[in-house]
């Protein structure tokens, strides 16, 4: 049974090109943030001598910054900051959405009523300002950044699930499962959602590039986490010397336009490949 | 009496990257003036495919016809340019699709729609005229004035229907194309507008495909019939010969399966056991000996080959003369 | 159609309404007491403190204060930054101006250019244009407006010096009447044109699809065998049933244009609401933040008000549902 599952998972990784770039893209970003001490030329918290270096002075592939730190090196532990920025906080936004937007599915009536009115309205948000003000309010450590963009990032999972659990509940195997007398919570748990999650996992994958952007405009506001290295404090403070360096900001924005490809490839494969009309299509 | 459509030795071959799908084989029937043949077959079968065919609206880039389809005694369907069709259409051939409900644009008055195709060919036609024409039809088919300034998501299914069958009579064609174009309504509705049919014919005096799935849509509607399987005709006739005694072993169990609308009695109602065959491999034999309860060795060696009987009847089965 | 007006009317309302409450309740949840968040960390003074508490009443419970605030809204009063010493909806509304033309310019411009490339695309899938063009759009939607912005002033400004990276006006030129339109239209080139390749992407996507989705509708089948031509098939039919859903994006993607109006502004030093925010979040001027929050979640809701209407004017299968 697993192994079939995983000889499926890997023929439609085959089939579509996008989902293949996408697993590959992901694969070299772990990579990175694994090895970044290997793959780095220079520790890039140190602030060195060589100020403003631009690029392959001294032996800085990509240059320095104004603190004399290597771009090169930054760029590659930046690595480590935008993925745990996107997986954490997707993973919260899923999780949130998978459990809200499946009980209003699933157990109908006036809960699903509300948490739908609910989700209409956020989805009519400009999330971003809110978000910020949160980050402006709370402290802007990494952690609050992961949990704020989670936390009002829900709603479109939520959308999703509840429309998976809207056509499961009237599935057969549901009906015969409450018939039998399990429990609404074991119906929930045990068929609705690992029946109906394959949809919402796709959506949080492109979740995941949203949040690499989302963190981005928030350093670029000043409202990063100053203890930690990421692309989008790096254009920030990279601002200042656009004309004289470009290179601090030219590169770590490719690195954020890379990073986020990575991602929409990911999750726009996956939603091919679970579309029921792709497969009849390339019959 | 006057030749309309002549089908001669028609194949249609889609290609995918894969394989190549034998559609249409060898398909041959003649229509004449005034004759409403149904082409019967279940979902799979061709018909359809072969329908569109003979109107060129396949998509042209996987597919591969050859034959001739000989419209109006002299010019060749199948060969013909597509500017040369597209004089052809509407004014000559029109057609009715299935789901009346998609087959038309719903952002757009019934009104607007209707002035379009028929300036198709009347470029010069004013409103008043055009108006009138299609009032004058719209109760032909039994609808009332106003559905002419309708959109399409006011209408019924039924309406809908009617209305489509109403345009397709725009220019007066010699040939009307039904493609199963009664089969989303319900029982009754269908019933009334294959009636309607059926009396328009008389006054207009139109010729007809019909492609469906439901014999009981031929019984009531055509003169002649087409049975189709598997991209094959196995029998074409006069509906009345063949409802009578039918000589195709398939053609038995179609009429053995539905359930006679009209009161009469068939006896027990069977279903045929079995599937399609593949499309994408060559037979040798006869197509329908794997589910063919009479099959025997010479069937699945040898494909036999149109056997003419009495009524312009042909059968392509080695023992239609036993039956 | 009056109800389905009443509905969307309904749901702006509660959006604005639960913003406000958010809004409401984050300062409450912030460390400190609220009087402090209000006043900014630096400002001590009794006099303003003893002020606020009365204004907001907080000494009352905190539903009186919620109570408070939304008639203090009502009147349309978003508050005072101390930091400023100045109402905050006169800060906005000074503001406001820029950001609009700013944003409509490029909303309008990426609505069109999106639309047409997307609707090329369609009729060219599969072919090299198409994969060209989706392939580049594919990377714009990818990319930080911002970081967007300050490579087009490297290229533009530093290096070819044919736009100027900075402001709406030239200051040392007084210009009046005509030559002030043209010159706060050439200082809007840069963003302007950031904002609209950022905003491209989404507009291409949907129009693209839809376009092609339209084309196997079978309605266009009827057309097609009626012996309509190509063109006018395409012309009248397709187009008009695709462009539908490229308007409701206009309205879905308010918050995401909103979002990249300000950040552009913080990159061209735009005289908007974008500098504005920049500086209220430097100086922590939370009262001029919340202000700002509410005025965004409020113009999201009228536009995608307005959207819904001008779709169901567009669309006749909407009026009866």
């Amino acid at each position: 049974m697993k192994n079939n599952r995983l000889t499926i998972a890997a023929q439609a990784v085959k089939s579509n090109r996008q989902l293949m770039a996408g697993c590959i893209g992901v694969l070299a970003l772990l990579v990175l943030m694994i090895a970044a001490p290997l793959i780095s030329t220079e520790d890039p918290t140190i602030y060195g001598p060589d100020v403003l270096n631009g690029l392959g002075e001294n032996g800085h592939i990509l240059g320095t910054n104004h603190l004399g730190q290597d771009v090169y090196s930054m760029i590659i532990y930046g690595v480590r900051t935008s993925v745990k920025v996107a997986v954490i906080s997707a993973m919260i936004s899923g999780i949130l959405g998978v459990l809200i937007g499946g009980a209003a599915g699933f157990l109908g009536g006036k809960v699903d009523v509300i948490i739908s009115e609910i989700i209409n309205v956020f989805m009519m948000l400009p999330t971003f300002f809110l978000i910020l003000l949160i980050v402006a309010l709370f402290g802007n450590s990494l952690t609050n950044v992961m949990i704020v963009i989670g936390i009002t990032t829900w709603p479109g999972n939520a959308k999703l699930m509840r429309a998976q659990a809207l056509s499961l509940r009237e599935r057969v195997f549901v009906k015969s499962a409450e018939a039998m007398g399990e429990t609404k919570r074991q119906i929930l748990f045990k068929y609705i959602i690992p029946n109906g999650i394959f949809p919402v996992i796709a959506n949080t994958t492109l979740g995941m590039a949203n949040a690499i952007l989302t963190e981005a405009g928030l350093s670029f506001l000043g409202l990063g986490d100053p203890s930690i290295i990421s692309w989008g404090q790096m254009i920030y403070a990279g601002k200042q010397y656009i004309t004289s360096a470009w290179w601090i900001c030219a590169f770590s924005g490719i690195a954020i336009i890379i990073a986020v490809l990575i991602f929409y490839m990911l999750g726009d494969g996956l939603n091919k490949v679970m579309d029921p009309r792709y497969n009849k299509r390339r019959a | 009496m006057k030749e309309i459509l002549r089908v001669e030795d028609l194949n249609v071959t889609y290609q995918t990257k894969s394989k190549s799908i034998y559609a249409v084989r060898n398909a041959a029937f003649t229509i004449n003036q005034g004759d409403s043949m149904g082409v019967v077959g279940e979902s799979g079968s061709g018909k359809s495919t072969l329908a569109m065919a003979v109107l060129r609206l396949h998509d042209e880039k996987y597919t591969e016809i050859t034959g001739r389809a000989v419209f109006d005694e002299d010019r060749d369907l199948i060969s013909m340019s597509q500017t040369d069709m597209d004089e052809l259409r509407w004014k000559e051939i029109s057609v009715v699709f299935q789901r009346a409900m998609n087959s038309l644009s719903p952002v757009h008055r019934i009104r607007q729609q209707v002035e379009d195709i028929y300036r198709i060919h009347e470029p010069k036609a004013s409103r008043e005229e055009i108006r009138e024409r299609m009032i004058s039809l719209l109760k032909l088919v039994n609808l009332p004035e106003r559905v002419y300034d309708l959109y399409p998501h006011e209408m019924s299914g039924g309406m809908l229907q009617r209305t489509a069958i109403a345009i397709s009579l725009l220019h007066n064609p010699k040939l009307i194309v039904f493609d199963e174009a009664t089969t989303a309504l319900d029982v009754v509705t269908q019933g009334q507008i294959l009636k309607e049919i059926v009396e328009m014919e008389k006054t207009l005096n139109m010729t007809r495909i019909m492609i469906t799935h439901d014999m009981s849509v031929v019984a009531e509607s055509c003169n002649k019939i087409a049975v189709m399987y598997a991209g094959e005709l196995l029998e074409t006739g006069m509906v009345k010969d063949i409802f009578k005694k039918p000589c195709h072993p398939y053609t038995q169990g179609l009429i053995k399966s539905f359930p006679a609308l009209k009161g009469g009695h068939h006896g027990k109602l069977t279903s045929i056991p079995g599937n399609l065959p593949d499309l994408s491999v060559s037979c040798k034999g006869c197509i329908f000996a794997d589910r063919c309860d009479r099959a025997e060795k010479k069937c699945f060696e040898e494909k036999p080959s149109y056997k003419a009987m009495q009524n312009g009847r042909n059968v392509a089965c080695h023992f239609a003369e036993e039956m | 159609m009056k109800r389905f007006i009443c509905r969307r009317l309904i749901t702006g309302i509660l959006t604005i309404f639960i913003v406000f409450v958010l809004n409401f309740l984050l300062i409450q949840a912030a460390p400190g007491s609220p009087v402090t968040t209000l006043m900014g960390k630096e400002n001590h003074d009794p006099e303003i403190r003893a002020m606020l508490e009365e204004k907001y009443g907080f000494d009352k419970p905190v539903i009186v204060q919620l109570g408070r605030q939304l008639e203090m809204l009502f009147h349309g009063d978003l508050g005072d930054s101390i930091i400023q010493n100045r109402p905050v909806g006169e800060m906005i509304a000074e503001k406001l101006g820029p950001t609009i033309v700013l944003g409509l310019t490029s909303a309008l411009l990426a609505l069109i250019i999106g639309t047409l490339l997307g609707v090329m695309a369609a009729r060219k899938e599969g072919k090299p244009v198409d994969m060209v063009v989706s392939g580049t759009q594919y990377v714009f939607s990818a990319m930080p407006q911002f970081w967007l912005g300050l490579m087009l002033i490297i290229l533009f400004s530093s290096n070819l010096d044919i736009f100027p990276s900075y402001g709406m006006t030239d200051a040392r030129a007084d210009h009046t009447g005509i030559n002030y339109v043209i010159d706060v239209l050439y200082h809007m080139c840069l963003p302007a044109i950031t904002l609209t390749l950022t905003l491209i992407p989404q507009y291409f996507k949907i129009a693209k699809s839809s376009v092609l989705q339209v084309t196997n509708e079978e309605f266009i089948q009827t057309f097609k065998a009626a012996g309509m031509p190509v063109k006018q098939i395409f012309r009248k039919y397709i187009l008009r049933n695709a462009i539908l859903p490229t308007v409701t994006i206009f309205g879905i993607s308010m918050a995401y244009l909103l979002t990249g109006v300000m950040l552009i502004e913080i990159v061209f030093a735009w005289p908007g609401m974008g500098r504005l925010m920049m500086t209220a979040i430097n100086q922590r001027d939370y009262p001029t933040l919340i202000g700002i929050n509410l005025i965004m979640a409020i113009s999201v809701a009228v536009v995608m008000l307005l959207v819904d209407i001008i779709y169901a004017k567009l669309d006749p299968r909407i009026r009866y549902e």
